[in-house]
């Protein structure tokens, strides 16, 4: 099914009824994100390749953008203010922060839920909820054992 | 004992639907103005949430998808934005209003003023929802809500006129001195309270944060047949009692304690002191109801974790949502904005913002890619459907209704 060149049979599936929206699961049954976005890349040599699935982009504006408007515009500032960014102030990346895509490859299953081979603590999505658990939650007074 | 604590789910959605702040006022409102009249309106209701909630239920319970899951899988995310911040913003205004009800039957025991009772309130419903377990959660509230029953009985006590009350249910008419789109506003009123979309969401969330899987379709329907349909009898038992005893004189109870007044001249302290109690167990439990859903649909939509099976560490952004509305409510409610109205209001704006939410569930429960052999049977989709057009005939004539009638002045 992510095979690029892979022969027409095998399971179709529908980018906006099955992918697009979708809650997105990590390998430990996390909830993490949800499918903002589908990225597709063309080949550079269209006569012979085929277009591939490359990623799905969630959380660090992905939703603001697809959605657009002002409101969309609205969020995407908001986002950029608020959620910590991987870039430090000269924007120079830092390699190893999740920048909100999640290979193609490392879907496992494709249900109700897109279930991941990853580790949500290591998806875009994740790095606010750790930053708001950092800043906020841990600091109340039992936030780290379930209710009684 | 097990079987019957297993439906304390759909009790406390049902008292947090039926019978909180807003509609004890407003059934009593209608009781004492239409009579039995508007009984119709509540009957219409409940049928509706039972039709959807059963649905909504055996969805979770099958797939593990919470209502707003699917509302922004299946409206996408534009649509399903618009839905969260209408769901989001009636949410907040019944949380506000639950949160002062509470304060309320505090005043009403104590004599101590409301405003001074709100914060200590907002902060008894936060800790409860940090710090509780959700199944004890449920079932502490969902039973100490039943005290409320003491509003049937205090209605048989007062023997009423029992062919009337059902005379004027049967053949309802629009009371000398009372319009025609009064009359019809207080009925959308009476059928949006019936229907707020925060008891699918906190009822389907419920069903996820329980765990229920295909096993549990029993208790699914077990706990929307009987824990709405007894919040419809209690709200019909408050029509009742203020059709009987304000009707014949004309007064227009507007208040929590002239609500209580009727048991009171029923079943004397005792009847008084359990509706307080019953009062503040419907209130409290409808401040949790909202004050959680808020928290799940915020989270749901964006697929962040949530819910009270886990550490609250384990969903921070679930339980910022939560607290963050919580405190805005109490200071909200600190602005001393009469409570009732803001139900009043929020319950014929949810009126208007109800097929957006209710669209997704049918759509959800005819697909066999989640249901598998458990997708609707006929009578659901008929129903379902036949409720979806009136919800949307409804939607259209809620607001300009609502500017006729100056919100049934």
């Amino acid at each position: 099914m992510t095979d690029p060149g892979g022969a027409p049979a095998g399971r179709r599936l529908l980018l906006g009824r099955q992918l697009l929206d979708h809650q997105i699961v990590d390998q430990d049954g996390r909830l993490a994100g949800k499918v903002d976005d589908v990225e597709l890349t063309l080949p550079e040599d269209r006569d012979h390749g085929r277009p591939v699935v490359t990623a799905l982009l969630s959380g660090r504006g992905a939703l603001a953008s697809r959605l657009g408007g002002p409101l969309g515009r609205l969020a995407s500032v908001l986002s950029r203010r608020i959620l910590p960014d991987p870039c430090d102030a000269d924007g120079d990346a830092d390699p190893d922060a999740p920048d909100g895509r999640i290979w193609f490859g490392d879907v496992t299953d494709l249900g109700n839920h897109v279930t991941v081979a990853v580790d949500a603590a290591d998806l875009a999505t994740d790095a606010v909820e750790q930053a708001v658990r950092r800043t906020f939650v841990d600091r109340i007074p039992g936030a780290k054992e379930p209710g009684a | 004992m097990k079987r019957f604590l297993g439906i304390t789910l759909g009790v406390l959605t049902a008292m947090g639907g039926f019978v909180d702040i807003g509609d004890i006022v407003a059934n009593a409102q209608t009781g004492a103005r239409f009579r039995m009249a508007l009984a119709w309106a509540v009957v219409l209701g409940v049928v509706g949430i039972c039709v959807f909630a059963e649905m909504a239920g055996r969805v979770a319970a099958v797939s593990q998808r919470p209502v707003f899951d699917l509302v922004r899988e299946r409206l996408g995310a534009g649509v399903g934005l618009a839905n969260l911040l209408a769901s989001f913003f009636i949410t907040f205004l019944t949380l506000t209003a639950e949160i002062a009800g509470v304060a309320l039957a505090l005043q009403l025991a104590t004599d101590v003023h409301y405003l001074l009772w709100l914060p200590l309130c907002g902060l008894l419903v936060w800790l409860v929802i940090w710090r509780v377990r959700f199944e004890s959660m449920e079932r502490i509230f969902g039973l100490l809500g039943l005290v409320l029953i003491v509003l049937a009985v205090a209605l048989w006590r007062l023997e009423p006129d029992w062919g009337g009350l059902v005379d004027s249910a049967r053949h309802p008419a629009v009371p000398l001195g009372e319009g025609r789109p009064t009359y019809f506003y207080y009925a959308i009123a009476l059928f949006g309270a019936a229907m707020t979309p925060y008891e699918v969401f906190f009822f389907s969330s419920g069903a996820v944060e329980e765990r229920w899987s295909r096993r549990d379709l029993i208790l699914n329907k077990a706990n929307v047949f009987i824990g709405f349909p007894l919040g419809g009898m209690l709200s019909l038992a408050l029509m009742g009692l203020t059709a009987t005893v304000f009707a014949p004189v004309g007064i227009g109870p507007d208040h929590l304690s002239t609500v209580a007044l009727p048991v009171s001249v029923a079943l004397g302290k005792v009847g008084l002191a359990l509706v307080i109690v019953g009062f503040f167990a419907a209130t409290f439990g409808a401040a949790l109801e909202t004050g959680l859903s808020a928290g799940y649909t915020v989270s749901q939509y964006f697929g962040w974790p949530w819910g009270k099976r886990f550490a609250p560490r384990e969903a921070s952004r679930f339980h910022v949502v939560v607290l963050v509305s919580i405190l805005v409510a109490v200071l909200f409610g600190l602005t001393a904005v009469d409570p009732i109205k803001v139900t009043e209001y929020s319950i014929v704006l949810s009126a208007a913002a109800l097929p957006l939410t209710y669209v997704p569930i049918l759509l959800v429960a005819n697909d066999p890619d989640y249901m598998g052999d458990l997708v609707n049977r006929r009578l659901s989709n008929v129903l379902g459907t036949v409720y979806l057009v009136l919800l949307v005939l409804v939607a259209l004539v809620t607001i300009p209704l609502m500017v006729v009638t100056k919100a049934g002045a």
